[in-house]
């Protein structure tokens, strides 16, 4: 035994070659070191192996049977052969038992063309069968959930599907269900198989038996051209494939060997959310207002007014009087355009605060991903990760799940982390488990600049006393962190973006352009409040996708570009500076906006830096961050909540309090206008505890309206659900659904019951005559 | 005649569910004694000496598979393997009815040999009686002091906890038995890592089968040098054997090993009148036929290993020459499938497939080409499986149909079989 040395290794014979591993390492992983291929099903580097296909049979000299490779370790002077008789025999066997009942359908089959199944039948299937019985029947097409077929026939029950679910998300609802040849995969509940990382099954299944309903008879592996790009849904930054099939997205995949960031899982917004960009609401022209109605235009036109609209302003009344709105939903290389138009006109008016966030740049104690795995302690502070950056959460999982971490949040949300979490009521609390703890990663989501400024200031304690920090910040945009570390904000005595609403209540702003932000639906200053503001702005240039709540106020609406159908750069909420590539070809009469941007500084006679210049500034990496996290860098006098959460005393007079979370699948743009999730959207929901519920003599299933203690705001037909696990006085709604806009109400706010609905008087009653 | 009684002593004449009756005969005075004048060390040593080896079905050595636990100050943890659902083999289950106290002694001197504190007994789902003559009989132990906590006034303590199974035979396999005394599918875990490293609760563990434990306080009372002097020296002691089948007198009958496979047929009150044994399985529903030449051999480890076959739980099955192989094989091969759980390849489908034929077969519709099937489907299954479930199907099918192949030829060659010919 040595003592702290490097890993042992250990030195064989793979197939003649004479190799040398690390001690523990498996023949299968090993082999991969030489030129062999062992064939796999149920064994995947990140579920580990389960010995259940048995395909990978290798001959190791002195053993008399042959092995699995999947679980057999390395061992010095071992000797392995990959191939030969007797390995061959086997295979054969194996391959025989896998496809005896399996429907060979594979000119059906989506899995056709990109299957381990058809592959290995070529190597070692034999040309016909010798069943000579009816192949034994099984549930087809059958309805997993809300993105899932399956299909029982095709599945070799090698359980990557039901391990995954087990081990790395650990939601554990998939299972094997009867046994022996009559096994099925089914969810243990027998209800739908619901889960924000469920396409990853698709993926893992080696044969064609679970698919997804996007995917389903679209296209065929040799007909998608695939595209390699990041992820812009959210702010983590998964790398991934999108194959495109003649002019449409077929498909994203996930990049198996992206450890950094998604470790090569995907959720399933980033997976299924793709549907919009084809979708027939889409704006493909600029529009021109002309009283109550909007007229297309072509883009010169546009590009003259919007100059025209930008002059008549500055010359009206100086560069205070203009204001730019956006840039968590553009790239890099836009952002630099956009900041250096503005310096170059003088308007200093810039933020791109659209919603709840403060604050995106995670401080002096900024960590990766890695270091977030290795923390000992995970704190999330406000709304938990697990459903603004979903596959930080599984990587929280895993910490938590293999590494051993503790995972504790603050703020009264529930985690949605299907691993062990504590929820802490206090600072006290918070210094009480990181007693001993030597590694935290704490994730914050910006919202509540106060609850920040003291969280930092915590952190410097713990610093100060030697504990290891590493800070996290999950944006609402992609790329919140490129906006806010490129320049996209107030400059110089400039304005937020709340004091452009205030100058614009006051006919102070007279123009005003918002790139891909949608302020009515998530600004914290409420939807009525922000559209009387905006709609007082004599000059409103949106640039959007779609009709918004907020693009249906502007006097101009230009037709941008999807994150497929533009190429730059992002920065991820742990400072990686990513490639987007162009994906898929825009649809004619949109532009991107950074081309927009171009137009706009040549009609301006503006000067704007060059591709060469723009490149470079957009692809800088990122100094090191001396600010941020909770410090009063370019703070603003509104912050969005009122109280330090949920974490505040009881509640006075009517009693009930209100958190507002998030839901990965809530939204109004590229979700709203996706008709392919209409499954996946939350219904507007208020959910309570039982004990709260019956306080209030309420029942699952009621629409109730929820008023702000003020009385002025209102959230209207909540659906009311009943969760054991939440806390009493307190009702969660959804944040983002344009059908109950919650902005602006903020964690903590008092609300008091409006009006109610029985459960039952939605149901039209059956009246005889 | 050779019959003995050490396990089996009082059974049919007095009531051993009753802790006192017991007593009286020497009960629980191994485990007193243990306690008090014995080091953990010196059981497992006894045993050891005792060359006893696992009484259900793998023959393993008792004592050598106590030596493989880590001495890592782990917890440890004793199982009691009560799940006996071989085809053919009911001792356990007699073990269990009628000396409950016999198996809960042993249980206990199990795990005071190996430094356990917790041990559990798993019982077979369908053993509903058993379980509740147990329960009392635990009720009785604990009662009287010997379960809990400072048993005898030292300051050793051990807690039994019983847990019924399902209803599925894999759950006999030791790490199907811990999956699903964990709450967990009833299904075999990848090895390694074996339950002595990482087992229950992935705590070192023990699994031993209930005869085996049962005998532990006769070794102990009367030494290992008595047990080991029984029967070849591979395969000392008595053993419980399940006779079965077309004999006279089936039933439990407890004989030294190494007694021949002809006079255990006697023991059972030999053939029905008139007929001929023409077929032994001599190990439970996994082991290969032996023949009527084969009757004269020892009925021991060792010697049904060097004839292709195994002595397995003790469950033997005598045929005689009435029987219908055909459907007997299917009866086994209908069981396997029945039972594979269904994870690894090979058994789950060829179990099936092999089940379809010869269902296929009897009903008339067999092929010419069927036969060779049976042989090679079997065998291409066997040996590359998870657990041994799967390698069960083959020794028992392709011994009847080798020696018994008329028979099936017979049913292929019906005129019937020319509905599907075509």
């Amino acid at each position: 035994m040595t003592e702290a040395g490097p890993p042992q290794s250990v030195s064989l014979t793979i197939d003649g070659t004479p190799v040398t591993v690390p001690a523990g390492t498996l023949v299968v992983e090993a082999a991969k070191t030489v030129d062999t291929d062992v064939p796999v099903y149920c064994y995947h580097p990140k579920l580990g192996p389960a010995g259940l296909c048995r395909i990978c049979l290798v001959e190791i000299e002195r053993l008399p049977k042959l092995q699995i490779a999947c679980n057999t370790p390395v061992a010095e002077g071992m000797v392995v052969h990959t191939h030969g008789q007797k390995v061959e025999d086997g295979r054969r066997a194996v391959m025989e038992f896998l496809l005896l009942n399996h429907p060979l359908d594979c000119p059906i089959c989506d899995k056709g063309g990109e299957c381990d199944l058809q592959d290995f039948s070529m190597a070692y299937g034999q040309g016909a069968s010798r069943l000579a019985d009816a192949k034994a029947s099984k549930p087809k097409a059958l309805d997993l959930g809300p993105t899932i077929v399956l299909d029982d026939e095709r599945c070799i029950v090698c359980q990557r599907c039901t391990r995954f679910d087990d081990i790395i998300t650990r939601e554990r609802s998939l299972v094997v269900k009867d046994r022996g040849q009559r096994d099925v995969i089914a969810t243990a509940s027998g209800e739908p198989y619901r889960s924000n990382f469920s396409g990853n099954v698709t993926e893992l299944c080696p044969v064609g038996a679970l698919t997804s309903k996007t995917y389903r008879f679209k296209s065929r592996p040799w007909d998608n051209h695939r595209t390699a790009t990041t992820c812009t849904q959210c702010s983590v930054g998964c790398q991934l494939f999108v194959d495109e099939r003649y002019g449409t997205i077929a498909r994203t995949m996930s990049v198996p060997s992206d450890d950094a960031i998604s470790d090569g899982w995907l959720c399933d917004r980033g997976r299924y959310n793709i549907g919009f960009y084809a979708d027939a609401r889409r704006i493909t022209a600029p529009l021109l207002r002309r009283g109550e109605q909007y007229v297309q235009i072509g883009w010169d036109d546009a590009v003259e007014a919007w100059a025209a609209g930008l002059r008549d302003a500055l010359g009206a009344a100086g560069p205070q009087a203009v204001g730019v709105l956006g840039g968590g939903r553009l790239l890099n290389e836009e952002i630099v355009l956009l900041v250096a138009l503005m310096q170059e006109l003088g308007v200093t008016n810039l933020d791109w605060r659209a919603g709840r966030q403060r604050q995106a740049t995670p401080g002096r104690y900024a960590g990766t991903y890695a270091e977030l795995e290795a923390a000992q302690l995970i704190l999330a502070v406000g709304r938990p990760p697990s459903q603004t950056a979903p596959v930080l959460d599984l990587r929280i999982r895993k910490a938590v799940s293999q590494r051993g971490a503790r995972y504790v949040t603050y703020g009264g949300h529930a985690a949605g982390s299907f691993v062990g979490v504590t929820p802490l009521r206090s600072a006290d609390d918070v210094e009480n488990v990181l007693s001993g703890v030597e590694r935290v990663a704490v994730v914050w989501d910006g919202i509540d600049l106060e609850l920040g400024a003291r969280l930092a200031s915590a952190i410097d304690g713990w610093v100060a006393r030697g504990v290891s920090v590493t800070t996290y910040l999950s944006g609402e945009a992609n790329n919140a962190r490129g906006a806010e570390a490129l320049g996209m904000v107030p400059r110089s005595g400039g304005l937020p973006f709340t004091g452009m609403l205030d100058a614009a209540q006051n006919g102070r702003l007279r123009s005003l352009s918002i790139f891909g932000a949608n302020p009515v639906l998530h600004h914290p200053l409420g939807g009525a409040s922000v559209a009387n503001a905006l709609e007082r702005i004599p000059f409103l240039v949106v640039s959007e996708l779609f009709l918004t709540e907020t693009a249906q106020r502007a006097h101009l609406i230009l037709p941008a570009r999807t994150g497929f159908e533009k190429a730059g750069h992002v920065i991820n909420l742990a400072g990686d500076v990513l490639p987007v590539h162009q994906a898929h070809a825009a649809p004619p009469g949109t532009l991107a906006d950074g081309d927009m941007l171009v137009a706009l500084a040549a009609e301006l006679a503006a000067e704007v830096p060059g591709p060469e210049d723009v490149l470079a500034r957009a692809t800088a990496a990122l100094p090191a961050a001396t600010h941020g996290f909770g410090d009063a860098a370019y703070s603003e006098g509104v912050t969005a909540s009122k109280s330090d959460g949920m974490a505040a005393g009881k509640p006075g007079g009517g009693g009930l309090r209100i958190a507002v979370g998030s839901d990965i699948f809530a939204g109004g743009g590229t979700i709203w206008f996706d008709e392919t999730l209409a499954e996946l959207r939350p219904d507007p929901a208020a959910t309570l505890s039982p004990a709260t519920a019956a306080r209030l003599d309420v029942h699952i299933g009621d629409r109730l309206d929820l008023l702000s203690s003020s009385g002025d705001d209102s959230l209207q037909g909540l659906v009311v659900r009943i969760d054991a696990g939440a806390p009493d006085d307190v009702v969660a709604v959804i944040d983002g659904l344009p059908e109950a806009p919650a902005n602006s109400f903020a964690d903590g706010d008092n609300v008091v019951l409006g009006a109610r609905r029985a459960a039952d008087a939605l149901e039209p009653a059956l009246v005889l005559p | 005649m050779p019959v003995v009684n050490v396990l089996t002593d009082g059974i049919g004449e007095v009531n051993l569910r009753d802790i006192d009756v017991y007593r009286n005969r020497g009960g629980y005075a191994q485990w007193q004694r243990a306690l008090t004048e014995l080091q953990p060390e010196n059981i497992a040593q006894m045993t050891s000496d005792s060359g006893l080896r696992g009484r259900g079905g793998a023959g393993f050595p008792t004592g050598r598979k106590w030596s493989f636990l880590p001495k890592n100050g782990r917890p440890r943890y004793l199982v009691c393997n009560c799940d006996e659902a071989e085809p053919g083999t009911f001792k356990d289950h007699m073990l269990l009815l009628e000396t409950p106290h016999q198996v809960l002694e042993g249980i206990l001197l199990g795990a005071y040999a190996i430094g356990s504190h917790h041990a559990f007994m798993y019982i077979r789902g369908e053993f509903e009686q058993g379980y509740r003559v147990f329960m009392e009989a635990l009720a009785q132990a604990r009662a009287a002091g010997f379960v809990g906590q400072n048993v005898f006034g030292t300051d050793y303590g051990i807690e039994v906890t019983v847990h019924r199974g399902a209803g599925a035979y894999i759950c006999g396999e030791e790490t199907a038995l811990l999956n699903s005394l964990e709450g967990k599918r009833g299904e075999p875990r990848l090895k390694p890592p074996f339950p002595a490293v990482k087992g229950l609760y992935g705590e070192p563990t023990v699994v031993n089968n209930v005869e085996t434990l049962a005998t532990l306080p006769h070794i102990l009372k009367n030494g290992p040098q008595w047990f080991a002097s029984v029967g070849p020296p591979r395969s000392p002691g008595f053993k419980i054997v399940s006779v079965s089948g077309h004999v006279r007198r089936p039933g439990n009958y407890e004989v030294p090993l190494g007694t021949p496979l002809r006079e255990l047929l006697e023991i059972a009150g030999g053939p029905r009148e008139g007929r001929t044994i023409v077929a032994v399985q001599p190990g439970g529903g996994s082991s290969a036929c032996l023949f009527a030449e084969d009757l004269d051999l020892p009925y021991d480890f060792d010697t049904m290993a060097q004839h292709g076959t195994m002595l397995g739980s003790g469950a033997i099955v005598f045929f005689d020459e009435t029987t219908n192989f055909v459907e007997a094989a299917l009866a086994l091969v209908r069981f396997f499938a029945h039972e594979s759980c269904g994870q690894c390849t090979p058994c789950r489908e060829g179990g099936h497939w092999l089940e379809v034929t010869l269902n296929r077969i009897l009903s008339g519709g067999g092929l010419d080409s069927d036969i060779d099937l049976l042989l090679s489907v079997s065998h291409q299954l066997t040996g590359i499986n998870l657990c041994p479930l799967g390698d069960s199907i083959e020794p028992f099918l392709a011994s009847v149909v080798r020696r018994f192949e008329p028979q099936f030829r017979g049913y292929v060659r019906r005129p019937e079989s020319i509905l599907v010919s075509a």
